[in-house]
């Protein structure tokens, strides 16, 4: 104790929010290191969307802090958390309907935010190639030119995470990625996330179990708006509290 | 899948802009085909009203802004320009040191001070661009910091087209009142005297149209069009990607009051007078429908959707024939648009298009 941990990236530190007086996050906290690939699982009203909005600043916590690289996040506004290297993607995938997968990779990709620089943005034929490559990375690249209303539930999920990886943020953040997915598309969202891991440090949250043994590292669970456990998928699911709140008798291996 | 590039434009962008330029010079063929100077004033009463129209569809169409008070920025810069214009009337029609008529019938002594820098004209171009944009600017902060969107926009910016529109009434002494400003003299510039009924005055309004429809597709084009069509589409979206949103939705709403206020400007010269009128919401309520109706997402669809309904509105109610039907068969229209083409006149080249690309392959 007392020594300064060289891998301090994300800390969070009893975090709680009050709606109208229901506890929905109390006294959360987590420490998650550089690279690591975090998954938050829990029942269903945990609070896992919840500590990830806090994380976004989608959410304003009512007491406990956020700090990311030493910087306090916690009160930010969503723009100026984004800037600090946060990305978020959404449960309902949320991407541009209207503009084409190019556009839409366009939009995220974000070195410079003001309005004024981007009145006079040259160079985007520079970037076209990047855009391209990541649209191959999450196997878009046949769709590039298409409007992003007529991909599929799938692809919409991986064009939403090609975003947040044209954002170049550090920190993502994934709510339920394979939420609707067939098994071959789960499948390929989780070698997505296995390339990932290293590069940047995210967290997930799922109620995939054989997805989350697939790409967790250390799992932590949830229940009632606070950590219950923490540990590898094996730990964590002979943790007896955690069968009794969440997996049930039965376990994590064969939920 | 490789883009096709023209110029180094995607091929899209380049058609979009040999369309642009074929009706600018359309609209400047014009005058070669009509003689009849009262035609000319009409026409150029059109396109006036087609670029207000234009500058919805940017905030509207492009960036998801209703402006139900468009008319605001448009009455705010014809007012500008009719001070101006009547402080130039011949000394005839006016009191005495040139205060203007309707004062002297309100015992109004001295010339307002807020009347007085409109004896420069270069004052009053600028006035007219930059209070609708300054009054937009500070709307628009307290509307996107605030985060009202969607119907509440609509409401608020109506608001402030009433409350303007009353005090402008309500201060007859300074502003003309119900009567508006009238009787007023011609508009000069580089030396050239622009009769409303002359083919100088047309030239210059479709000059105005073919600069603000070239900057405004310009805007549109740039990565700051495309993020305003993001923030149209998933407005929370683009917030987490860490743009300023309201900063982005406040250009918007900018530019298109200058381009409103230039218009307003242009309203004054072509009419010959400034009226509270224009700053009605009846106005304000035609200019959604002639947005929607050449459809929003078009900057050039929405300017020929104004001149083809405010054009048959002109045909239709001076014809025997229809009489007094003619609101309802503009209303007619107006449905049946909405209707079966959710993108307006503009919706219809995309359709053909796209039947053409099935035709090919």
């Amino acid at each position: 104790m007392g020594e300064i941990v060289m891998s301090e990236h994300l800390i969070i530190e009893k975090l709680s929010v009050d709606f109208n007086g229901f506890k929905a996050v109390t006294e959360l906290s987590l420490n998650i290191a550089k690279g690591e690939l975090r998954c938050l699982i829990g029942p269903n009203g945990a609070g896992k969307t919840t500590a990830l909005d806090l994380i976004c600043g989608k959410t304003k916590p009512t007491s406990g802090s956020i700090r990311y690289c030493g910087k306090e996040l916690a009160n930010l506004e969503e723009y100026v958390i984004a800037r600090a290297g946060v990305g978020r993607k959404f449960q309902v995938p949320s991407v541009f309907r209207e503009l084409t997968v190019r556009e839409n990779l366009e939009v995220a990709l974000c070195r410079n935010v003001g309005v004024i620089a981007n009145l006079f943005h040259k160079g985007r034929e520079a970037e076209a190639e990047g855009l391209e490559k990541l649209a191959e990375f999450v196997g878009l690249q046949e769709e590039i030119e298409k409007s992003a209303s007529y991909l599929s539930h799938g692809q919409t999920q991986w064009l939403e995470i090609a975003l947040l990886l044209a954002q170049d943020s550090e920190l993502i953040l994934l709510d339920e990625p394979t939420a609707g997915m067939t098994a071959q598309e789960t499948q390929k969202t989780a070698d997505i996330c296995n390339r990932l891991k290293g590069k940047h440090t995210i967290i997930v949250v799922e109620h995939d179990m054989g997805f989350v043994r697939e790409i967790g590292d250390v799992i932590s669970v949830m229940h009632q708006g606070s950590l219950l456990a923490e540990g590898t998928a094996t730990e964590v699911s002979n943790n007896p509290k955690v069968r009794e709140v969440y997996l049930g008798s039965i376990g994590i291996d064969n939920a | 899948m490789k883009q096709k590039k023209i110029f180094g434009l995607s091929r899209r962008t380049a058609i979009q802009i040999l369309v642009y330029g074929g009706a600018c010079a359309a609209l400047f063929a014009l005058p070669l085909f009509v003689g009849n100077d009262f035609l000319l004033n009409r026409y150029s009463r059109y396109l006036v009203l087609g670029m207000v129209a234009m500058a919805l569809s940017l905030s509207w169409g492009h960036a998801g802004i209703l402006n139900l008070g468009q008319g605001l920025s448009f009455g705010l810069g014809s007012y500008c320009m009719a001070m101006a214009l009547k402080l130039r009337t011949v000394p005839v029609h006016t009191g005495s040191d040139g205060l203007p008529d309707f004062m002297v019938w309100n015992n109004v002594e001295h010339l307002p001070w807020f009347w007085q820098p409109f004896h420069s004209m270069t004052f009053t171009l600028l006035a007219g661009i930059f209070i609708p944009v300054l009054l937009a600017a500070f709307i628009g902060w307290f509307m996107f910091k605030g985060r009202v969107t969607g119907v509440f926009v609509a409401i608020i910016t109506l608001a402030t087209l009433v409350v303007a529109n009353l005090l402008i009434i309500d201060q007859q002494p300074f502003t003309g009142g119900f009567n508006g400003i009238t009787d007023l003299a011609q508009f000069k510039m580089f030396g050239i005297e622009f009769d409303a009924y002359s083919k100088s005055t047309y030239y210059l309004v479709a000059a105005c149209l073919t600069i603000c429809l070239f900057s405004c597709l310009a805007l549109t084009k740039s990565k700051a069009g495309l993020i305003l069509q993001a923030i149209r589409d998933e407005e929370d979206r683009v917030r987490f990607f860490g743009y300023d949103v309201a900063a982005y939705k406040s250009l918007a709403f900018c530019v298109s009051a200058a381009v409103a206020g230039i218009a307003g400007m242009l309203y004054t010269i072509v009419m010959e007078f400034a009226s509270p009128t224009f700053l009605g919401v009846p106005l304000s309520l035609s200019i959604v429908i002639w947005c929607a109706v050449g459809g929003r997402k078009s900057l050039l669809g929405a300017t020929i959707g104004a001149i083809v309904v405010v054009g048959m509105q002109g045909a239709l109610s001076e014809s025997a024939l229809f009489l007094n039907t003619w609101t309802l068969i503009m209303g007619a229209v107006f449905v049946l648009v909405v209707l079966f083409l959710p993108n307006g006149l503009a919706g219809l080249v995309e359709i053909f298009q796209r039947r053409i690309a099935k035709k090919d392959g």
